[in-house]
């Protein structure tokens, strides 16, 4: 009885030296907010709300980031996967009663997902590196996003943005929905990723592919699946934005962005380039931080364009102590 | 993958033309910039087809006016992508030297571009010394950097960077002139004297072939005794001077400058290199490639505008085209 309670214990121990950096990430999220908290005067319900539901787009992305991470690869064109998405709800959800929103809605997260699954058979056939194959497929997405979307505009139904937002007019209303909105998909993936076959050797063909392949695994279809969660995490993106602005927005320039910060939320959130490691729930924590980071610095009174610095050097600073951190293990060791 | 590149097939007997088939695939295979050099004369022709007028003196000057800027932060995509790296903060290091080159154009224009391009030896230390001493991944590092050099030219726009925003006559004339009667384009001179460069550094010198074996096995590298992290270092500050001069021609191109100028170039200059043929993990390729895959890109651009399709099916077909030929690429290459 006791040795089991001690082994036990020592694989707690254990998991939690190996995620001690995404329990960091949540640690500093969590002193990100109460420091929040005491900058403004009034800290609450609208604050938590607004945190809440303006993350959800970049965690969507982070979450299929990281599994795409994980899995050895990276996807360039997540960003312009949500433009898409974003692109034919606004289009195509306009006027329409909320439940046809909802099987479009659907419709979209199940299209992308294959969609996505292709570009990952493409990168599993071709043997073309993941960020070229990704970097094209932007592209076309982007200007299938702008085709079908040629300016800003469109709408959806009011019951679907409270969905995301936890208001029909998108502005106010409470936490609840945002938080589930985010927690859901999010432990959805994590369990997917750590407790079932599939997930696992997601893992294992990030860690060393030969060896998975060498192990009797199916490479091709563990690469194939996290492309297709990462698709579908990006029609959630998609989703999410229209929800929150109540529009289409085809700029490239969006999608980018969005993009480069997904990649950011998922280092930041300890899943290594190299794939393999980390945690999707890491990358959660970071992309709320990435985001909290703009009211933080705003109520600090920096404005916007040193608010892009400070984020750009506490990426490069994180990292650096990161590797610094490595560094010197491999030197004591 | 199977087919042969070359339209072959329609010989007398099976037997031959096989053998024909591949001995031109293991010959396109060996020399893939044969491949490339088919594929930009038959781009260049499709294009004449569309607009006749395309074909002519003044054509291929818009061409390489269009190229030159492309092909220098693809060199400097090339060098690091030999050593395992990348630069995602190149185009903003263009942008922010060509900024800096307009602020300076009233000091004259050897001020105005020596300190345009001390913007990109300032970069390129940052990021040489974050990716080699830090070992923070190349990917994160540049993409931080650009994130922090935009917040930073941004906020300097009002500050101590007010003022001009026109580029001086002379970089100007360098950017955008041409001379020989209007035939030859000077920023196809840099151009070439910075290909000559590149291809003499990669090919001829120590430090050249060290990018090649540390992209290659860098550990083998290391136990060989050559200190790694300097050759890391100096790679991106190259390739930070690089992006500067292509930004400045850049600005000179366009005459006025703004903080969008090199925005589009990015993806491009990456893929310029991939279709050259420099793999993104490093030790393979070099920058003769990428000199073709900068005019096969700006051809298809012209190509693009004069189909006159609007900028969603350009980007759709932009796309296309560049996973088409990477695709093509690494299937050539792989049966090597």
């Amino acid at each position: 009885m006791t040795t089991v309670r001690s082994a036990g214990v020592a694989v707690w121990r254990a998991g939690l030296a190996r995620h001690s950096w995404s329990l960091g990430v949540w640690l500093l999220l969590s002193a990100l907010l109460v420091w929040y908290a005491t900058l403004i005067p009034v800290f609450g319900q609208f604050q938590i709300t607004s945190i809440s539901k303006n993350s959800l787009p970049l965690v969507y992305l982070a979450i299929g980031q990281a599994i795409i991470v994980i899995a050895g690869g990276i996807d360039l064109s997540l960003g312009a996967l949500l433009l898409l998405t974003n692109a034919l709800a606004a289009r195509f959800m306009d006027d329409q009663p909320f439940a046809m929103v909802l099987f479009i809605a659907i419709i979209l997260i199940a299209g992308l997902g294959v969609l996505n699954a292709l570009v990952g058979y493409i990168i599993s056939v071709s043997g073309v590196p993941d960020i070229v194959v990704t970097l094209a497929t932007g592209y076309i997405w982007s200007g299938f996003a702008l085709w079908i979307l040629p300016s800003p505009g469109g709408g959806t139904a009011p019951e679907f943005r409270w969905l995301f937002t936890g208001a029909q007019s998108g502005i106010g209303g409470t936490y609840v929905m945002p938080i589930l909105m985010m927690m859901v998909p999010a432990i959805l993936v994590f369990l997917l990723s750590r407790h079932t076959r599939i997930g696992l050797s997601i893992y294992a063909i990030g860690s060393d592919s030969v060896a998975a392949r060498l192990a009797g695994l199916d490479v091709r279809r563990a690469k194939v699946s996290s492309y297709a969660i990462g698709g579908a995490m990006a029609a959630l993106a998609g989703l999410a934005t229209v929800a929150l602005t109540g529009t289409g927005d085809p700029r490239f320039s969006v999608g980018a962005n969005a993009t480069l910060n997904s990649v950011a939320a998922v280092v930041l959130g300890g899943v290594a380039l190299v794939g393999g490691t980390g945690l999707v729930l890491g990358a959660v924590a970071a992309g709320v931080i990435l985001i909290m980071l703009n009211p933080i610095l705003s109520a600090m009174g920096i404005d916007p364009n040193n608010a892009q610095i400070i984020q750009g050097m506490l990426i490069a600073g994180v990292m650096m102590v990161g590797g610094l951190v490595t560094l010197l293990r491999e030197r004591s060791a | 993958m199977s087919q042969s590149p070359q339209p072959s097939q329609a010989g007398a007997t099976e037997a031959a033309p096989a053998g024909f088939a591949a001995r031109a695939a293991s010959i396109v295979s060996e020399r893939p910039t044969l491949a490339l050099t088919g594929i930009l004369a038959v781009l260049v022709l499709v294009t004449g087809l569309i607009e006749p007028n395309y074909l002519s003196v003044s054509g291929a000057r818009n061409t390489l006016l269009q190229a030159a800027p492309l092909g220098i932060l693809a060199g400097a995509q090339t060098i690091l992508m030999l050593t395992g790296g990348i630069d995602l903060s190149v185009t903003m290091v263009a942008t922010g030297s060509a900024y800096v080159a307009a602020n300076q154009s009233p000091e004259g224009a050897v001020i105005a571009i020596l300190l345009g391009i001390v913007v990109g030896l300032a970069v390129g230390s940052a990021n040489g010394v974050g990716v080699a001493v830090f070992r923070v991944n190349p990917l994160i590092m540049t993409l931080a950097m650009s994130g922090i050099l935009l917040g930073l030219f941004t906020a300097w726009a009002q500050t101590i960077l007010q003022g001009s925003t026109q580029m001086g006559p002379f970089i100007k004339l360098i950017g955008g002139g041409s001379f020989l009667g209007n035939r030859i384009p000077y920023s196809v001179v840099v151009w070439a004297l910075i290909a000559g460069g590149l291809i003499w550094l990669l090919r001829r010198t120590g430090w050249g072939r060290l990018l090649y074996a540390i992209g290659d096995n860098e550990i083998a590298v290391r136990l060989a005794g050559v200190r790694v992290w300097q050759v890391r270092i100096t790679a991106y500050i190259v390739a930070g001077v690089l992006g500067s001069i292509s930004g400045i021609l850049l600005g000179g191109r366009t005459g006025a400058v703004d903080l969008q100028l090199a925005n589009a170039f990015l993806l491009p200059s990456v893929a310029a290199a991939v279709i050259g043929g420099t793999s993104i993990f490093g030790g393979v390729g070099g920058y003769a490639g990428t000199i073709l895959g900068a005019l096969i890109l700006s051809v298809l651009n012209s190509m693009l505008t004069f189909l006159n399709v609007g900028q969603a099916i350009q980007q759709v077909v932009y796309g296309t085209i560049v996973l088409a030929l990477a695709w093509g690429y690494a299937g050539l290459t792989r049966r090597a």
